[in-house]
């Protein structure tokens, strides 16, 4: 199914609907949680995405995320706030999991698909993969605000102020942070300008 | 302002502009890219694996019995105690520093709290016409036995 479609029916699923989900899920409905994820999955991994810059590392903290979210939805006070809610989890899960030294498996497994979406080359699949390692070491020596507030910034459909709800922060700091964050990219990534 | 320095501005901010937009954009299609990689339906079927794993966990834990809790809690008191009568116990400890100084290590029941008290300044606290000099310190237990009396020693010989 097209991403549009999906960023689409995720927000569209009114409100109302992801709450009655949401209080289904807290009354223990698994169901209910599991369309969660599938209406979800795909925002949350673009927000990982855009914070590890390795897609096996957001599909990862992606996991860890919705595990969090499950055990902890009864904490969950606005049943319609779910997406906010969610996305601060996968950006704090995501911003932990940058800590770790260590890269993990994830287990998903990604298929090598690239001749199909995009690159037609060998040389273009060396430069998108020398890309994708330099956006990685770059969003690592972003600091946490930052690197939260450039990949959620512009997200489809988030407005700023939720994104300064997810950051815990005004929506002044949140401009900032992006400032900030795209002033050391232009210089980190200068060669891919 | 004149017309080559209103240009000039506006000129200014379209290179920002520009700029902010090759970051994004570069940004963008480096996620896209990489998101086209993904099956959905795999990672939606580990997300549920891991669910079923988190649930198990759940379970087991609310069917953990009370009766088990309250032994672990006696326990868990029990020992607590076992270490503060030890700590109290404890004598003050004696220890040669560098540099002909000595310092006395005084157990105490405070814990997180510690105090170091030089008694030598001003010439007092010289013991048989020696020039040691003689620092008390008084610390809990528990930070002795986490970083070592050694440790702690070395930090005080290089702050004296």
């Amino acid at each position: 199914m097209d991403e549009d479609v999906l960023v689409n029916e995720s927000r569209q699923a009114s409100s109302s609907d992801i709450g009655r989900l949401v209080e289904a899920s807290q009354a223990g409905a698994r169901g209910a949680f599991d369309e969660l994820v599938r209406l979800y999955q795909r925002r949350a991994m673009r927000v990982a995405v855009r914070m590890l810059g390795d897609v096996n590392e957001a599909a990862e903290a992606v996991q860890n995320a919705f595990v969090k979210a499950y055990l902890n939805i009864d904490k969950l006070k606005e049943p319609g706030r779910f997406e906010v809610w969610l996305l601060r989890i996968v950006a704090n899960t995501a911003i932990s999991q940058r800590r770790a030294a260590k890269r993990r498996a994830s287990g998903i497994k990604v298929t090598d698909c690239h001749e199909d979406k995009g690159a037609t080359s060998l040389e273009d699949k060396a430069v998108g993969e020398e890309l994708k390692e330099a956006i990685q070491v770059a969003m690592r020596k972003l600091s946490k605000k930052e690197a939260k507030a450039i990949s959620l910034f512009g997200l489809e459909g988030l407005s700023q102020r939720e994104v300064a709800e997810i950051m815990g922060c005004s929506v002044a700091a949140v401009g900032w942070h992006v400032f900030k964050g795209r002033q050391k990219l232009k210089v980190l990534l200068k060669e891919y300008l | 302002m004149r017309k080559e320095d209103v240009d000039s501005r506006f000129r200014g901010n379209d290179k920002v502009e520009n700029e902010k937009e090759r970051i994004d954009s570069v940004f963008e299609k480096n996620v896209e890219e990489q998101l086209a990689e993904v099956n959905w339906d795999e990672l939606k079927a580990a997300i549920s694996a891991r669910l079923d794993e988190a649930e198990r966990g759940k379970t087991s834990k609310s069917k953990f019995p009370a009766v088990f809790k309250v032994a672990a809690g006696v326990a868990a008191a029990a020992a607590v105690v076992f270490v503060a009568t030890m700590v109290k116990m404890e004598k003050p400890v004696e220890m040669p520093l560098e540099n002909g100084k000595h310092a006395v290590v005084e157990f105490i029941e405070a814990r997180g709290s510690a105090s170091v008290e030089i008694i030598d300044r001003n010439g007092e606290g010289k013991e048989n016409g020696s020039r040691a000099a003689w620092i008390i310190i008084r610390m809990p237990e528990p930070a002795l036995a986490d970083n070592g009396t050694n440790g702690h020693l070395r930090d005080l010989i290089r702050l004296f």
